[in-house]
């Protein structure tokens, strides 16, 4: 009796202690989803604020005097519009001739056994080492010299093929498709460029959605490297159109906030849709092996 | 652009070829695999070796932009290791790079960790949510910091005065608390996306170890040591050297909410490159300053890769 009664104490005390641990646990991964999610949370909030309020001590989340002039605005005063257009219709162009040639070489990879192969591959996998910042100088020169400075193709052109797509595609091509498809097909007389479009892009589509998502968000999101190629302001692309507002509308940090919360609005539906297949594509290459 | 970029496995060729049917490649072209890779070591020659040598080429000379150079040998090299302005950006980076390589992806790892409990409900919201400062575009990450960290009316410093009462601090006005700010911009934005990596690893973890280990008397911590470490050696590997070579050419930050200042505190390696070249037209120096950075980062991601025993095919 007296046992019984001490185990079930024991076990309950013990119950208890779990449920205070997770208790605890919860709260601090909570906490730490409020501090990841709030910046934009509050550029947000700060988006739909007069100035005058943006700047008010204590802060608010909540505006008290809603409006909608910061959007307004940027459609009015400010070329937002095209540069959203430029940057989707470049990050999608590019994006799609990636997707192409990078399931291609990772299909090579993956499925093919070719002299020299080894050596090819660490050539790319040691590419993705070289930082860019070194190729920054010289590579704008060559596009001055070829005629490409201050032109779309230079936004996009070098970026078609890039080695983590391919070796992303590699890791998911090796895992999603058997030799024997591969095999059968080809005594059915498929041409080795058919067996890839018909019978391997097919087996791989969710691959195909997070290589697609990892880089247009690269794209969309690039920076450093329009600053430098683009010279005319009237191709900016979105990165570059908010930056130039913090110099012109330096005051008028709403029209700001405004600007950044609508460039986000692509980036985030898209990563919110895909996100499974991102997250799986992105992980699979470091750890599966 | 490189953010994501680097790699644990090399294609273990030999393996492969034993088990391939006899005879497969005779159904077709040689050349098919050689065209399939084509475009990459096209675009590779064009845009990224070419433009590496080059770049050497370049550090080797005086030029403005346009007009002729000058060949000036290592002179370019020898002023930078004289050049205050880079020193200081060589150490601004490198706190950079510590801070994400030390508090970032420890960090990670313990709120994986956390995350991977088991019975653990909303785990998806989390991993979504923790993920989401990496899909924001730097810049809009930087434009928004640039009104958290305003000293009198920011959110940061209304924060801190309600919790533990300070004084409002200069974020992106004194030296030093400017260089904290961005490294809290860098813990922002980089620790959920590390945090993805690490979930998958820990949760291609066999339950059983830990079930060995519980039965071992092992308690949290011990198990931490002897199975989470060591099962997860690879992913690390791979995290700390993406991190890295991400740290090591930070430029949008320091640009947007600093523009590298006050003064030159917060200037980034990358960005003095840049400053170099676009606002001084000093392209050899910059190209020069640029090359070493290659080589600083390409011997030390081969250092770390070599400790991690990464691309070394039979372990």
């Amino acid at each position: 009796m007296a046992a019984t009664t001490m185990t079930r104490t024991r076990r309950s005390s013990s119950t208890a202690g779990r449920r205070a641990r997770m208790t605890g646990l919860y709260a601090v991964l909570v906490l730490i989803l409020i501090v990841a999610v709030l910046p934009l949370l509050w550029a947000l909030s700060s988006s739909f604020k007069p100035v005058a309020e943006i700047f008010v001590y204590p802060p608010k989340l909540w505006p008290t005097h809603g409006t909608l002039q910061n959007f307004t605005d940027l459609f009015k005063n400010v070329p937002f519009p095209r540069w959203l257009w430029t940057s989707l219709w470049v990050s999608i162009l590019a994006t799609a001739l990636a997707v192409f040639f990078c399931s291609l070489g990772g299909y090579a990879f993956a499925k093919y056994h070719f002299p020299g192969q080894r050596v090819l591959f660490d050539i790319m996998f040691s590419s993705m080492m070289i930082p860019f910042a070194v190729i920054l100088i010289p590579l704008f020169v060559e596009m001055a010299k070829i005629g490409w400075a201050d032109t779309y193709v230079a936004l996009i052109v070098p970026w078609v093929a890039p080695a983590f797509g391919i070796f992303m595609m590699r890791q998911f091509i090796i895992q999603a498709v058997p030799d024997q498809v591969i095999e059968a097909a080809r005594i059915d007389g498929a041409s080795e460029f058919g067996i890839f479009c018909r019978i391997v892009l097919p087996m791989v589509r969710p691959a195909l959605g997070a290589l697609a998502v990892w880089n247009f968000l690269n794209s969309y999101n690039s920076f450093l490297w329009p600053l430098v190629v683009l010279s005319s302001e009237e191709k900016f692309t979105l990165p570059l159109g908010l930056n130039s507002l913090v110099g012109t509308y330096s005051r008028e940090y709403g029209l700001v906030m405004a600007g950044t919360i609508l460039a986000a609005v692509p980036t985030i539906l898209i990563f919110l849709a895909l996100r499974k297949q991102l997250i799986e594509g992105l992980t699979v290459g470091s750890v599966k092996g | 652009m490189a953010e994501t970029s680097t790699i644990l496995r090399r294609p273990s060729g030999d393996r492969k070829s034993r088990t391939l049917p006899a005879g497969r490649t005779r159904q077709h072209s040689r050349l098919v695999p050689y065209l399939f890779v084509s475009p990459f070591y096209v675009l590779y020659v064009l845009f990224l070796l070419g433009p590496t040598v080059y770049a050497f080429w370049l550090s080797l000379h005086e030029w403005a932009g346009i007009g002729p150079s000058t060949w000036v040998g290592l002179s370019n090299y020898t002023r930078l290791f004289r050049d205050s302005s880079f020193h200081g950006a060589v150490t601004n980076t490198l706190w950079y790079v510590a801070a994400s390589v030390l508090v970032v992806t420890p960090l990670a790892l313990v709120i994986a960790t956390a995350l991977n409990t088991r019975g653990l409900r909303g785990r998806d919201m989390f991993r979504v949510g923790y993920f989401l400062p990496m899909v924001l575009s730097p810049v809009v990450v930087s434009l928004v910091f640039t009104i958290i960290f305003d000293q009198n009316f920011g959110l940061l410093n209304a924060v801190l005065r309600g919790l533990i009462g300070i004084k409002p601090v200069n974020w992106l006005g004194a030296p030093n608390w400017a260089k904290v700010a961005i490294v809290i911009v860098l813990i922002w934005r980089w620790t959920g996306y590390l945090v993805i990596y690490f979930l998958a690893g820990l949760q291609s973890v066999p339950r059983d170890l830990y079930e060995a280990a519980d039965i071992d008397g092992a308690g949290a911590i011990g198990k931490f040591r002897s199975v989470t470490v060591p099962m997860l050696k690879p992913v690390t590997a791979f995290v700390a050297i993406t991190v890295f070579i991400g740290a090591a050419q930070i430029f949008e930050e320091p640009f947007i909410l600093t523009q590298g200042g006050p003064g030159e505190s917060t200037m980034s390696v990358a960005y003095f490159i840049y400053r170099a070249a676009f606002e001084r037209e000093d392209f050899g120096y910059a190209a020069a300053a640029g090359f070493l950075l290659f080589i600083v980062v390409f011997v030390l991601t081969r250092v770390l890769a070599h400790f991690f025993g990464i691309g070394r095919e039979d372990h």
